[in-house]
């Protein structure tokens, strides 16, 4: 039977924001949707309402010319419409099983069996019995489009599916959706990433800034038009002039060892890399292997063996992150708003905090307040950040202000190395622009980056050197023009 | 000094009726903080439960009226917590603090006319039985209903947690809040739901200590019995049986260090006093060591308001 899905008039307001402005969209059975944007473009808003987790200020759904009525995620599933949502909706302590059962109606039996026909049927294999803080992100995945589809849903909602996939459970997952889609079921596939685009769907809306910006046929698309639809801009391509970079070592890592007391942490064993002046380290990975471990060890989080880590001929394994920055090393952690920066606290307050001593900011023990201020207005007009009130709390900066904040602060004081973890995760395109020309900028400068990220196509970007980290061991170190993004995703799934 | 078997008996007996107001108010908080609440206010709620349930027996006669009136009260005490911490949002340390203090301030107001009264006795089961085997018929035999469900909740409380559907829903939302609701599940809901059941539960520990323990009022009765049980469901790492353990180590120690006192060991009063806590918390801390099972069993949401935003 043929799905037809109609979003008529969509407002949703929020204080200071137009999520969703007056957008229409159609969709039918038997194609695959792309519903492309940056971030904050309010395809998220979109997929919620149609999902039920939120309810819009006006406009009408409807499902084969019914008004449908979604006042919560009950509606939804009751009308057939399932979706996977980006964080994933798992009860990570119950079993997998448990996770299944609990909005199901069915005996336990006949639940089983219907999961096991699934699982059959789509060549999925995932232990029903173990807790699913044990499963990797894609067999977690793989349990939440269980989930709906157990329910026989008319229409499945993806909501930025691959970004903690690996290369090969992507192209499963594509596989799994063609299936669904062969099958009758209505995909929308919500994504900032053009290629997934281009290689899966059939049909693309592009929005911006809360409004529909285009619907057109993947056919008469490519990635360089979307691209431009998405932003409202031209954009530059950026790319890196791969010189011969200089042969005189920075940092140098021996025989690194970390054993974790947590056991859903990562053990590092036998870690052993440098990197010269000038040069930028990649360290792919699904995340999870090793990389925050690592990142710990690198910035002095954990302190480890003092000859493990060599520095600028200095051995400073058993230094602390802010006896490590006296030595000229920066910190970009992942997380921007647990790590990096203190939510609460004024701009001003964020950029003082990883300056004790080699800035004048403290007079003693008194903060010199004006010296932060035009410091902080320093980092703000040299670095991009969208904002002139530095009294600004920076919980209220956007995801890629916050982040070009929080490199401008540790660049400011012109280190020698950087290292960054996911520097760009969750940034829009501009944004991710603007990073990366930065970093480049740095290596131009003769200053080094080690750059630990699970985006590849980063990676391939901005460095000059590639390990791959599986399971806390890093692979051999290969030079980036002679790898591709199947040897890493090979790599990073444990092959060889 | 010859013992008797039956003497054996008796002490293990009043062993077990001293942990039964522990078992009590430890499951009903530990369902409470298996939906990912944290209330504080055990203490309190245990006070209210004992002076409801002593002054509605003296006033009505009725030891079914006064029994289920404690619950209630218990019932009511928590509602206010659930209103503050589930509507209003409050903080949920700060706010159980305040219901203990809340309680006790409230029991001792209410408990002045009721001082100094003797309270009624309460029919105990299969008084007959008691001497027919030796060393089990004193255990076994001749206690309350009441003592007989307290035994009975760990096991109906981890078949509960793991078996039936409703308390599949209570470890999901203390697990995850916003997957729960993401679901269709209304926490909020459940939440209330399970802030009300520790607090009959709460209300039913102290029902049995002013009714049947020691049947008398005496202000601030519970005397920190609320606090352990606290301390139970923690360290217990959220599991019933191990509650059960728990409660019995400390309910025995308690009994002990009485007798040892009394037999006249030259050990300072004080630390005998203090054993009972010491050692029931390093025997907890001891067997729930697999820090995997710990990370499973811990609601990972306990004590974090939940706000459903549109």
């Amino acid at each position: 039977m043929n799905t037809n899905l109609k979003i008529s008039n969509v407002t949703k307001i929020y204080p200071g924001c137009v999520a969703n402005d007056n957008v229409s969209l159609e969709f039918n059975s038997g194609k695959i949707y792309a519903l492309l944007g940056e971030n904050g473009a309010g395809k998220s808003t979109l997929v919620k309402i149609l999902s039920g987790v939120i309810i819009p200020d006006e406009g009408k759904i409807y499902l084969n010319e019914n008004n449908l009525k979604l006042n919560s995620p009950l509606d939804a599933k009751k009308n057939d419409i399932g979706m996977v949502f980006q964080h994933f909706n798992l009860f990570e302590t119950l079993s997998v099983f448990e996770n299944l059962i609990i909005d199901s109606d069915e005996e336990r039996e006949s639940l089983r069996e219907k999961i096991d026909s699934i699982m059959r049927k789509y060549n999925f294999s995932i232990d029903l019995d173990i807790p699913v803080l044990n499963l990797s992100a894609g067999q977690k995945q793989k349990v939440e489009i269980i989930r709906c589809l157990i329910r026989n849903p008319k229409v499945l909602i993806m909501d930025e599916p691959t970004s903690v996939l690996t290369e090969q459970e992507t192209s499963e997952l594509f596989l799994s959706l063609k299936k669904f889609s062969e099958e009758g079921i209505l995909i929308i596939y919500i994504t900032h990433k053009l290629k997934e685009v281009m290689e899966l769907c059939d049909e693309v809306a592009v929005m911006r800034r809360g409004k529909l910006v285009s619907v057109s046929e993947i056919k008469n698309e490519n990635i360089e038009s979307l691209a431009n639809k998405m932003v409202g801009q031209n954009l530059k391509t950026i790319k890196k002039k791969k010189e011969k970079t200089s042969s005189d070592q920075l940092i140098n890592i021996i025989n690194l060892n970390f054993i974790s007391e947590d056991p859903f942490e990562t053990n590092l064993s036998d870690i052993n890399f440098s990197v010269n002046r000038g040069e930028c380290l990649g360290i792919a990975g699904i995340s999870g292997n090793g990389q925050s471990e690592l990142f710990q060890v690198l910035s002095g989080e954990i302190i480890s063996d003092k000859n493990s880590i060599e520095f600028n001929k200095n051995y400073i394994g058993d230094l602390n992150p802010q006896e490590r920055r006296e030595y000229l090393m920066a910190f970009s952690p992942e997380d921007r708003l647990e790590q990096a920066a203190i939510p609460q606290m004024a701009i001003f307050e964020n950029v003082a905090l990883n300056n004790f001593k080699s800035s004048n900011f403290f007079n003693n023990g008194l903060i010199n307040e004006n010296k932060i201020k035009e410091h902080s207005k320093k980092i703000i007009s040299d670095f991009n950040v969208n904002t002139d009130n530095i009294e600004l709390k920076s919980q209220f900066l956007s995801g890629g202000n916050l982040q070009k904040l929080i490199i401008g602060r540790e660049l400011i004081t012109s280190p020698d190395l950087l290292i960054c973890f996911n520097p760009t995760w969750g940034l829009d395109v501009g944004a991710i622009n603007y990073i990366h020309e930065t970093l480049i900028k740095i290596n131009e400068q003769n200053k080094s980056i080690i750059l630990i990220s699970t985006d590849t196509d980063e990676l391939l970007k901005l460095s000059d050197k590639i390990s791959v980290i599986h399971k806390g061991k890093l692979s051999k170190i290969m030079n980036a023009d002679e790898v591709t993004s199947e040897k890493l995703g090979i790599l990073m799934g444990g092959g060889n | 000094m010859i013992i008797d078997i039956n003497f054996i008996g008796l002490i293990i007996a009043s062993i077990m009726a001293s942990a039964v107001p522990l078992i009590l108010a430890s499951c009903g908080e530990l369902i409470t903080e298996r939906s990912g609440v944290l209330n504080l206010g055990v203490e309190g709620m245990m006070i209210i439960g004992a002076i409801s349930g002593f002054a509605l027996m003296t006033v009505t006669g009725s030891l079914i009226i006064a029994v289920f009136g404690a619950m209630l009260a218990g019932v009511l005490i928590s509602t206010i917590f659930a209103f503050l911490t589930q509507t209003l949002i409050t903080n949920h340390v700060a706010t159980g603090l305040a219901l203990t203090i809340f309680g006790i301030g409230i029991s001792a107001m209410i408990g002045k006319n009721f001082v100094g009264i003797p309270g009624k006795e309460f029919p105990v089961l299969f008084e007959g039985l008691k001497d027919t085997i030796p060393l089990l018929g004193p255990i076994l035999f001749g206690h309350s209903i009441v003592f007989y469900f307290a035994f009975a909740l760990p096991f109906i409380t981890s078949y509960f947690l793991k078996k039936t559907k409703i308390g599949l829903i209570v470890r999901a939302v203390g697990d995850s809040p916003e997957s729960a609701s993401n679901q269709g599940i209304n926490v909020r809901l459940v939440r209330y739901a399970c802030i009300l059941y520790g607090g009959s539960m709460s209300g039913l520990a102290g029902a049995y200590l002013s009714m049947i323990y020691t049947p008398q009022w005496i202000e601030n009765m519970t005397g920190g019995r609320g606090w352990i049980a606290l301390a139970l469901v923690v360290f217990s790492t959220w599991n019933p049986i191990k509650i059960l353990i728990g409660a019995m180590i400390f309910g025995g120690l308690t009994i002990i260090q009485f007798h040892m006192q009394a037999i006249g060991v030259r050990i300072p009063v004080q630390f005998l006093t203090a054993l009972p806590y010491i050692v029931t918390i390093v025997v907890l801390v001891v067997i729930s060591r697999d820090s995997r099972k710990i990370r499973l069993s811990t609601p990972s949401s306990l004590g974090k308001s939940f706000h459903k935003d549109n």
